[in-house]
């Protein structure tokens, strides 16, 4: 009971009407991509559906109704994210950043080590003072450390170096593996490699909603993303 | 619209009214006990008014308004005693000097925003509350007040049997702070104010430069509290260094918040009720209104912060926009059910 | 050097006050965005219950009666801060203005309240003969309050500091400090962690208000508002949110305002005044501060 499903969902910041009406679905055990050009509104999406942003309209995790909920109760349902910009503690330590996210009784730490295993040299050390790709690693461990249903993660690789993007995709790889999945990314590259679903948004609107073997396509790339493909 | 079509007629009845009463024969205006206190909270009503063109039309809240009030009451008093200028010319210089301080004290200020900036207003009102109630440089005559000469002020000032002139002059002010006040909104300079309360990228993108703006607004605040300052000497006879404390600008902020804030009638009217109230409960505790009730109840009820404080929560948590808000909703309602 | 070093510690002393009232308001500005107006009564409340447990429950005066005056302050004021929150912070959530607003009417009202019932003349808080006299350090003659103000601060601000460091609830408010959406989106209900610095900051603050009706001779009503301005920039100087902060700035006013005082009587509150007003001109967020809200 992991799929989600928003139907008709509207977010309005300051007087701007950023989200307008958006649907979609995300499968259990399916990796979704949420793509489309900047400012369409994916990230404002990923934290409507967190509770971050007020919105209206229907959100059901599970069947279950999650649209006016605290925040913090949707995650308790099991709801990892990993937001853009990552928002790690910059204060707190390594170790206390994710000793911060612990929910389950055992919270994993041996896969967070095993797929970051830099982190564990660094538990000591202040996050503000990591590296970006350091900081993505913190971000993306806090939402592995317990048994998530699903996980919501806004451009991981954004800003990081070529090196970097690879170590995340080959652990986003890696969980992706067996767990429900909605991301937002713009590597084409990675979304090819892990995801099953892509979903298009544009000016606040979900325009296409299929396989990911549309991507192949120059035209359909050009068209929805605004950008010359995947191919280099 | 909201706006009632009647509303500006009323407006000036009312004041009419209140203009002619003094004179018309026995009420209870033609008092002078009650001339003084509507004296009085006309001068706190277009205070407040001052007060929420800063805080609620431009959207800057600053804790130390009491500062300009302050220092058009006390340098109106030095020039009209220590340098024996005529008064009207020292109301002038008053509001001038003001002016200029608010300028110095507002360009720094306004280098900072939100929190930082009351914090930044605070620290300065403060400095002048210091300055005043430990007398640097021997001007203020510290924690005794200061009176003002009264043989420099037009006799038709002084005495109780001439109360009803300090009434009338405290009137006028309201009369022409309400106008300015009007004016400035309704320019366009007033509607930049709204803009940069409501979103301060938008004015910035239009190519005005928002800090620009924001001092006028508060300068010209500043000017203004200074004239109410000046006025409030001549009705009150003395500068006090309470006029310079917090509290002045948290009472203000209280005013605003009690009338409701951005409709100007609302802060007029938070002004007067909240002065008239202080000073009546007051005279109410001096009295026996309260022997009656048991003392663990009868005690705070005689004092008048314990029921304007109240009044202010359930506003605050249950009526937003004060009484002003409250007949906006009214009318909103009345308006909607004829369709 | 004898002034000096009395000077010295009477500033140090006087800046652990202000500590005790400032390190609240810091931690609550710092994680919740109010700007908490009812501090001031925070202290007189716990002021008053220090007065009515010097005299009323044990009216001889010894060390562990006003040990006991200080914690049933303290813990009177935390409740009633606790009160507050609940009641009425609470029910205006996210509404920062409105927040801060309502803090200024419940400190009227508690203040009137207590005005009326026990009036506005200052009352004697009685206290251990042994605090009237004073130890010889050097030439220096050193009243012994102020050893005594200094050494409570100390110990709250160990515990307030091991608190943050140590326990998770402690945790949970040094992140949200820093950023508190992030920290519900990782599954936690920070209500516990504003609860909790209510409680501290209230707890301060009533111990604060029994050590300042020592200093100040007398318990009224009143005295909340004068020593709230001064939490107030303690805590801007030090930055909002950082307990180490204020600790660190309370102790730079104190001894500035006392210094300033003793070559020019009165200019102290002058001087302190424009220090903060210099601090947030350079450095608007504080010495130490994290957050800009």
């Amino acid at each position: 009971m992991s799929s989600l499903e928003v139907k008709d969902l509207h977010v309005t910041i300051n007087g701007s009407h950023i989200l307008q009406g958006v649907n979609f679905f995300v499968p259990e055990n399916k990796v979704t991509a949420l793509l489309g050009r900047n400012g369409v509104g994916k990230s404002t999406t990923l934290k409507a559906i967190m509770g971050l942003n007020p919105g209206t309209g229907t959100i059901k995790f599970g069947g279950t109704e999650i649209v006016a909920m605290p925040t913090h109760k949707i995650v308790q349902m099991g709801l990892g994210y990993v937001p853009e910009d990552r928002e790690i503690f910059a204060s707190l330590t390594v170790k206390e950043n994710l000793a911060l996210a612990e929910r389950d009784e055992k919270p994993n730490y041996e896969l967070v080590y095993s797929l970051f295993p830099e982190l564990l040299t660094r538990t000591g050390q202040r996050a503000g003072t990591l590296s970006g790709g350091q900081q993505q690693m913190v971000a993306i461990a806090r939402a592995l450390l317990n048994k998530n249903k699903i996980l919501l993660i806004d451009e991981p690789t954004k800003g990081l170096a070529p090196k970097l993007v690879t170590e995340v995709a080959n652990a986003l790889a890696h969980v992706a593996d067996h767990s429900t999945m909605l991301i937002v990314e713009q590597n084409l590259a990675l979304v090819k490699a892990i995801a099953q679903n892509i979903i298009v948004m544009d000016q606040g609107k979900v325009v296409f909603e299929g396989g990911p073997e549309n991507l192949q396509d120059d035209s359909f790339v050009k068209s929805m993303l605004g950008v010359s493909g995947g191919h280099k | 619209m909201l706006r009632w079509k009647y509303s500006r007629p009323l407006l000036i009845a009312i004041t009419v009214i209140f203009a002619i009463l003094p004179f018309a024969g026995d009420n209870p205006l033609s008092k002078a006990g009650l001339q003084q206190t509507m004296a009085v909270a006309f001068l706190f009503g277009a205070l407040a008014l001052t007060y929420d063109l800063l805080f609620g039309f431009t959207g800057l809240l600053s804790f130390g308004h009491a500062l300009y009030f302050a220092s058009g009451i006390y340098v109106t008093a030095i020039l009209i005693n220590d340098f024996n200028w005529h008064f009207l010319l020292a109301i002038l210089g008053a509001v001038i000097f003001t002016a200029f301080l608010a300028v110095l004290t507002g360009s720094a200020a306004l280098r900072t925003t939100g929190i930082t900036f009351a914090m930044v207003t605070l620290a300065f009102g403060q400095a002048g509350h210091v300055v005043i109630a430990r007398d640097f440089g021997d001007f203020t005559n510290g924690d005794d007040g200061l009176p003002v000469n009264a043989d420099r002020l037009p006799d038709f000032f002084i005495g109780v049997v001439n109360t009803k002139y300090l009434y009338l002059l405290a009137l006028g002010i309201l009369v022409f702070i309400y106008f300015a006040a009007w004016w400035i909104t309704e320019s366009s300079a007033g509607r930049v104010f709204a803009a940069l309360r409501d979103n301060e990228q938008r004015v910035s993108v239009l190519g005005l430069n928002p800090n620009r703006f924001k001092l006028l607004s508060f300068v010209l605040s500043a000017a203004m509290a200074a004239l109410i300052g000046a006025a409030m000497l001549i009705v009150s006879g003395s500068a006090s260094p309470r006029y310079a404390s917090a509290d002045i600008t948290i009472a203000l902020l209280l005013m605003v918040i009690l009338g409701g804030p951005v409709t100007r009638w609302g802060a007029v009217l938070g002004g007067i009720v909240y002065s008239v109230l202080s000073t009546r409960l007051n005279v109410l505790s001096e009295g026996s209104a309260f022997d009656s009730l048991p003392s663990f109840i009868g005690g705070p009820l005689s004092e008048p912060a314990f029921t304007l404080g109240l009044i202010f929560i359930l506003i605050v948590m249950f009526a937003p926009g004060g009484i002003s808000g409250a007949y906006y909703r009214a009318r909103f309602k009345y308006l909607n059910k004829g369709k | 050097m004898s002034t000096f070093l009395l000077i010295l510690i009477t500033g140090l002393g006087l800046g652990a006050l202000y500590f005790l009232v400032a390190s609240g308001l810091s931690l609550i500005y710092g994680l919740m965005g109010v700007l908490n107006f009812a501090h001031g009564a925070f202290l007189t409340i716990g002021a008053f219950t220090g007065l009515w447990v010097s005299t009323k429950v044990f009216p001889n005066p010894t060390t562990w009666t006003f040990i006991a005056a200080m914690i049933a302050g303290g813990i009177t004021a935390g409740l009633f801060a606790l009160l507050m929150e609940q009641l009425v912070i609470n029910r205006l959530y996210n509404r920062h203005i409105d927040q801060a607003l309502v803090t200024v009417g419940v400190s009227l009202v508690a203040t009137a309240l207590l005005g009326g019932w026990f009036g506005f003349d200052a009352r004697f808080l009685p206290t251990p003969l042994w605090f009237m006299k004073a130890v010889t350090i050097g030439d220096a003659i050193i009243p012994i309050d102020r050893f005594i103000y200094i050494g409570v601060s100390a110990i709250l601000l160990i515990a307030m500091l091991s608190i943050l460091k140590f326990t998770r609830i402690g945790l949970i408010i040094r992140a949200g400090v820093e950023n508190r959406s992030m920290v519900t989106a990782l599954g936690i209900n920070v209500r516990m962690a504003f609860s909790t610095v209510f409680f501290i900051g209230g707890f301060a603050a009533g111990v604060g208000g029994v050590l300042i009706s020592v200093f100040s001779y007398g318990v009224s009503p009143l005295m909340g508002g004068s020593w709230l301005i001064y939490g107030f920039i303690v805590v801007v100087v030090g930055g909002m949110g950082s307990v180490a902060g204020s600790a660190i700035a309370a102790m730079l006013i104190g001894v500035t305002n006392q210094f300033a005082n003793y070559y020019v009587p009165g200019l102290g509150d002058f001087v302190v005044v424009i220090i903060l007003a210099a601090v947030l001109l350079t450095k608007p967020s504080g010495l130490l501060g994290k957050v800009s809200h």
